[in-house]
């Protein structure tokens, strides 16, 4: 009794220490090289389903090689930005854009953007583990031979390199020919990761990535995102808050299509300026 | 320094498209659409063929005899000199049969679709299901075999005590619920609890001993029945309903299945009966759904020709009386089957256009009754979805 | 009402319905019984010497001195019955007119069954059609036969009320006081020694041709139609379907085309089967003359354009049924929509695609209006490969309709009949079955 009694003294002690919002305090991370330049920048960009406007007037910049998070409550329009950077809502019937949305200095919605290429360079893992029902080595390889990519050997060096990026490697090396469907949940969204790293893109889109995983395979993912960092522009969806402020360098909270706040992740978590993102991130609406 | 700026140019043009190879591509990808509509409008082209060329062959007969002797006039002497070309028994016997089948699969079908999507267990719609698709998978023939070989001569020599025993199993129980309901209700205005249980009592042995008589009294009259051939529109309707049940079977379901839970429950939490709910709730919900797969069944039965050939007997007069439903009779289908053989050796005669004449009607009547049943379908789902 | 009553009627309801769905499967019990028992029959039987002497005969099978060794110990037994006949021959012509024409009606009629249960008696002259130079083949038809010999088929036309009832009369007694009264018995007692009837299984019944119209043979030529039809259906409709199939998916848009399209498919569902055969007739025949007359390749053009809004429905639904998340994740890969369809979409859809088009295939095996103006001849030998465009052929689901309506002698060949609707239901139900396989697979399969 009196052990545990001292370890929750302890606890409270750190918090009070450094305010309520200390729980979202970023951990130590390495340094990033050569990023921090405009990757992906909005000017008032607004994304409409019919007369609906989901998103409205966003302008932001995402910084290269950093972890950038999207924050907000459901029907937010976080999704629906997210997946607007490499145009997953072409699929959306009825759905059109204003506004500008540059990657690389292009406008990803102008008459000449081939959105085939663009997602070659925009890769992007879903809310659900999602890999085609063939063998993991299929995966992995589907993208690379999509472009072009035939022989054998190159293919499994592109295999063993996405695998181990995503911390994959070790535990499917043994089984690559077997169906991805047998993996387990965390390990289909790494599979899911390797699949996507391995056409090269620059930025990486994560929606929702762990919200269907178990906390072990969460951290998991964490970790693996932690090591990408600085190789790729991430930007990840999250509901959960804590998620956020472990993983990414910037959030950006959406409330309602619009963009309250974007800030480096310590600071909105911390001193948020604006009103509403307190009160979100202190759970006074969800 | 320089490097930075080309590695920037050739990285935006893997996305970037010229302007000619965005022409092109999106040519590409309008010719790749048009040539899959193309396939895609194949079906709508050979509908339209269909009516087209049916039509053309069957105009010609009305040309050379009218619509009149066709429609009203049941003399069918085609091989005669002159030759008579009445289809009124035809269509008649068209008719008769789809009716026939109609009674007997419309409401066993609609009862069994309830039973599969409210009353049996997961478990045992797993078997069920199988057997239904196995009924509709049976060849036509294979069913018109065992309709002349099998059926028709028990017919033909027990068809009495058939009719008589298939009349006890089925009204018995019948006769015997309605006695009970109807003495229950005739006595829920007495008060007294004494009395009314003896008035209950006492009605109920008075209606079920009438209840006996009526059937006994049927039952005999079924068993005296003389059968003179086994190939008539009895023998035909029963086959053919039994063909047309998967039909009603599986679209009914799905209607019943598309009425949502909430519904069900709703009657439940009030308290009603199983049986009062899917009567009284559900049916009426899916009611439409169910319309549209009793015209699909008729459809299937209207048809249907393999059958109707081999065992309705094929003799071209009405009924006497009308409604004799162990007379032989022939249908539009069969007559196109039998007659093709000898007519087409006469292309362009009455005799060769008179069949597509009947090919007509029947694609007439499909077409409409498909169209109708679309509709209804197409209506239900936007009242279930509250549109 | 009081809640027993309700209750009651709440118990009756259930029991219609379960009532209702028994019915269903005793009426397909009912339907399938007969052909299965029946059917094996075809190809199952107790064969007699008769059998192995057509077998050897006319397709070259058998071990001839085994057959000529049984022949002859038969042969002995039957020489009495024709030693018999012999006797009652003289007796005959020493009788005086009136006495002769009171046997010699009678005597014909019990030289015609022997001549049906033994084959040709001495002295015949060697008969045209095959069906007459063997006695029966099988002994289930010989003890038909036998009895056919033993009595006379009269009609009880005494009451005019109700239908004339047949009764039997016995030959010997109008024999009664001559020496042919002996045979009867004789017959009776030795028929088995006479033919030796062996339990067989025929299996040329189904790779063999048939002989003199069906009476004798096997039903390869009616197979082979079948398979060829159906299969010819399924190379013009499939590709179509599918086709079709993912235009209405992944490119339609709702619109008035589209919506026209649809309904256009559900119209071609519901066209009666005969008026495709109209339309084969007036289009694929008369118009296009895609052959001089009624052809393998205009059967399954016909059959074709009949299974076509089947096909394109299951592969709808099957395409329908792949998760959205496949698509996503191919496109997100940076694949184009038509290499997403083909790599990822149809791959997962195929086993459901492969149902429809299995079910499908049953389907044009087993339709016979649609064939009966355009492809399907009563009689005829099996085609080459080569002739399916121009050659009419047999077919199952015809000769079925045409062996059991239309044959001179249809009671004969029943054996024959119900055969051909065996082979032809356990090919349709065996796809159907796989078909419920494939689809069980696949559920397995999407679960992961």
């Amino acid at each position: 009794m009196p052990m545990s009694l001292e370890a929750t003294e302890t606890k409270k002690n750190d918090n009070s220490s450094t305010g309520a919002l200390d729980i979202y305090l970023p951990p130590e991370r390495k340094k990033v090289t050569g990023g921090g330049q405009p990757h992906v920048v909005a000017k008032n960009f607004s994304i409409y389903y019919g007369e609906f406007e989901a998103v409205k007037k966003v302008n932001a910049d995402i910084l290269s090689k950093y972890v950038t998070a999207i924050i907000g409550p459901s029907g937010c329009g976080k999704s629906t930005f997210l997946r607007a950077i490499n145009r997953m809502n072409d699929l959306i019937p009825n759905c059109h854009t204003t506004g500008a949305l540059m990657f690389d200095g292009e406008d990803v919605y102008g008459k000449f953007t081939d959105e085939v290429l663009l997602r070659k360079k925009i890769g992007m893992v879903f809310q659900k583990p999602n890999p085609f029902p063939k063998s993991i080595f299929d995966n992995i390889a589907y993208g690379p031979r999509l472009h072009g990519v035939k022989d054998r050997k190159t293919l499994e060096g592109i295999v063993e390199r996405s695998l181990r990026k995503a911390a994959l490697w070790d535990e499917v090396s043994d089984r690559l020919d077997k169906n991805a469907l047998g993996l387990s949940g965390g390990q289909q969204q790494r599979l899911c990761v390797a699949r996507t790293l391995a056409v090269e893109p620059e930025i990486l889109l994560l929606d929702e990535p762990t919200s269907a995983l178990d906390p072990k395979a969460t951290a998991k993912i964490e970790d693996l995102i932690q090591e990408l960092r600085g190789s790729y522009t991430i930007m990840i969806v999250t509901h959960n808050m804590q998620q956020a402020s472990r993983v990414s360098d910037y959030t950006m909270f959406f409330y309602e299509g619009v963009l309250v706040e974007h800030a480096p992740t310590a600071q909105l978590f911390t001193r948020p300026k604006d009103q509403m993102t307190e009160d979100y991130i202190t759970g006074r609406f969800s | 320094m320089n490097g930075d700026v080309a590695s920037n140019q050739s990285r935006s043009s893997e996305f970037i498209v010229s302007a000619q190879k965005h022409k092109i591509q999106k040519i590409k990808q309008k010719a790749g659409e048009a040539i899959l509509l193309l396939i895609a409008s194949f079906v709508a082209i050979v509908v339209f063929f269909i009516f087209w060329f049916v039509a053309r062959d069957a105009v010609p007969f009305f040309r050379l005899r009218g619509f009149a002797e066709f429609f009203t006039s049941a003399d069918w002497y085609p091989a005669d000199d002159p030759p008579k070309f009445g289809s009124l028994a035809i269509i008649y016997g068209s008719l008769m049969v789809t009716l026939g089948s109609a009674l007997i699969a419309v409401p066993m079908g609609v009862i069994a679709s309830i039973c599969l999507s409210d009353i049996l267990p997961f478990s045992v719609r797993q078997y069920v299901k199988p057997v239904i698709e196995m009924l509709a998978a049976i060849p036509s023939v294979a069913y018109g075999f065992f309709a002349l070989v099998v059926f028709a001569p028990l017919l033909q020599n027990n068809g009495g005590p058939i009719l008589m025993w298939t009349w006890w199993v089925i009204a018995a129980p019948f006769f015997l619920l309605a006695v009970i309901v109807a003495s229950e209700l005739l006595t829920t205005s007495i008060a007294k609890e004494s009395m009314k249980k003896s008035a209950k009592m006492a009605l109920n042995i008075v209606l079920s001993l009438l209840a006996i008589l009526f059937l006994y009294v049927v039952g005999n009259h079924l068993q005296g029945l003389v059968i003179m051939s086994g190939t008539n529109a009895l023998n035909v309707s029963i086959i053919l309903s039994f063909m047309a049940l998967p039909t009603i079977v599986s679209v009914s379901e799905d209607a019943l299945q598309a009425v949502g839970r909430e519904l069900r429950e709703g009657s439940y939490a009030l308290g009603a009966t199983r049986a009062e709910t899917i009567v009284k709730t559900i049916l009426p919900a899916a009611s439409s759904g169910i319309l549209a797969a009793v015209i699909l069944g008729i459809m299937r039965a209207l048809g249907e020709t393999m059958v109707v050939w081999m065992a309705s007997g094929n003799s071209s007069s009405i009924p006497v009386p009308f409604y004799n439903y162990l007379d032989s009779v022939r249908t539009l289908t069969a007559t196109i089957a039998g007659d093709m053989g000898e007519a087409d050796q006469v292309t362009g005669s009455a005799r060769f256009h008179v069949l597509f004449a009947m090919g007509l009607l029947l694609l007439i009547v499909s077409f409409v009754s498909n169209l109708i049943s679309e509709r209804i379908v197409v209506r239900q789902r936007k009242i279930l979805s509250g549109q | 009402m009081n809640l027993g009553t309700r209750k009651l009627l709440d118990h009756s309801f259930t029991a219609l319905g379960f009532g209702s769905i028994i019915i269903m499967g005793l009426a397909l019990l009912v339907v399938l019984f007969p052909i299965a028992t029946k059917g094996v029959g075809a190809f199952v039987f107790k064969g007699t010497i008769e059998h192995r002497k057509l077998l050897l005969s006319e397709f070259h099978r058998g071990d001839p001195k085994e057959i000529v060794k049984e022949e002859t110990e038969t042969n002995r037994y039957r020489q009495k019955v024709f030693d018999m006949l012999a006797a009652f021959d003289q007796e005959l012509d020493q009788m005086d007119y009136e006495q002769q024409s009171k046997y010699r009606s009678s005597y014909d009629q019990v030289k015609t069954s022997l001549r049906t249960l033994l084959g040709p008696l001495p002295g015949d002259s060697e008969p045209a059609l095959t069906r007459f130079q063997y006695g029966q083949t099988r002994w289930d038809k010989a003890e038909e036969k036998l009895h056919g010999l033993l009595y006379e088929q009269k009609w009880d036309y005494s009451n005019p009320d109700v239908i004339a009832k047949p009764y039997d009369v016995s030959r010997a007694a109008g024999f009664a006081g001559t020496s042919l009264v002996k045979l009867f018995p004789y017959v009776e007692e030795n028929l088995d020694k006479m033919m030796m009837p062996e339990w067989t299984f025929y299996w040329g019944f189904f790779t063999e041709s048939s002989l003199d119209a069906h009476f004798f043979g096997g039903i390869w030529p009616e197979i082979q139609g079948t398979i060829f039809l159906a299969i010819g259906a399924m190379l013009f409709a499939f590709p179509l379907g599918v086709i079709a199939a993912i235009y209405f998916t992944e490119y339609a848009r709702d619109g008035f085309l589209t919506s026209m399209l649809r309904s256009a498919n559900s119209t071609l569902a519901g066209v009666p089967s005969i008026v495709f055969g109209l339309f084969g007739l007036a289009f694929f025949i008369n118009t296009l003359h895609v052959s001089e007359s009624k052809s393998v390749l205009a059967g399954s053009l016909t059959l074709a354009i009949m299974i076509l809004p089947t096909i394109i429905r299951a592969a709808e639904e099957a395409i329908l049924a792949v998760p959205k998340t496949y698509k996503e994740a191919s496109l997100g890969l940076g694949s184009t929509k038509w290499n997403t369809i083909v790599t990822v979409i149809l791959p997962a859809a195929l086993p459901g695609i492969l149902t429809g088009g299995v079910i499908s295939l049953g389907r044009a095996a087993g339709e016979t209006a649609p064939i009966i103006f355009t492809a399907a001849v009563s009689v005829g030998a099996a085609i080459g490969l080569g002739d399916v465009l121009t050659s009419p052929t047999p077919a199952l689901s015809w000769n079925i309709y045409n062996l059991a309506s239309e044959h001179e002698a249809a009671a004969e060949i029943r054996h024959v009949q119900y055969g051909m609707v065996l082979a032809l239901v356990t090919v349709v139900l065996l796809l159907n079955l796989s078909a419920v396989i494939l689809r069980a697979r696949i559920s397995k399969k999407l679960k992961g």
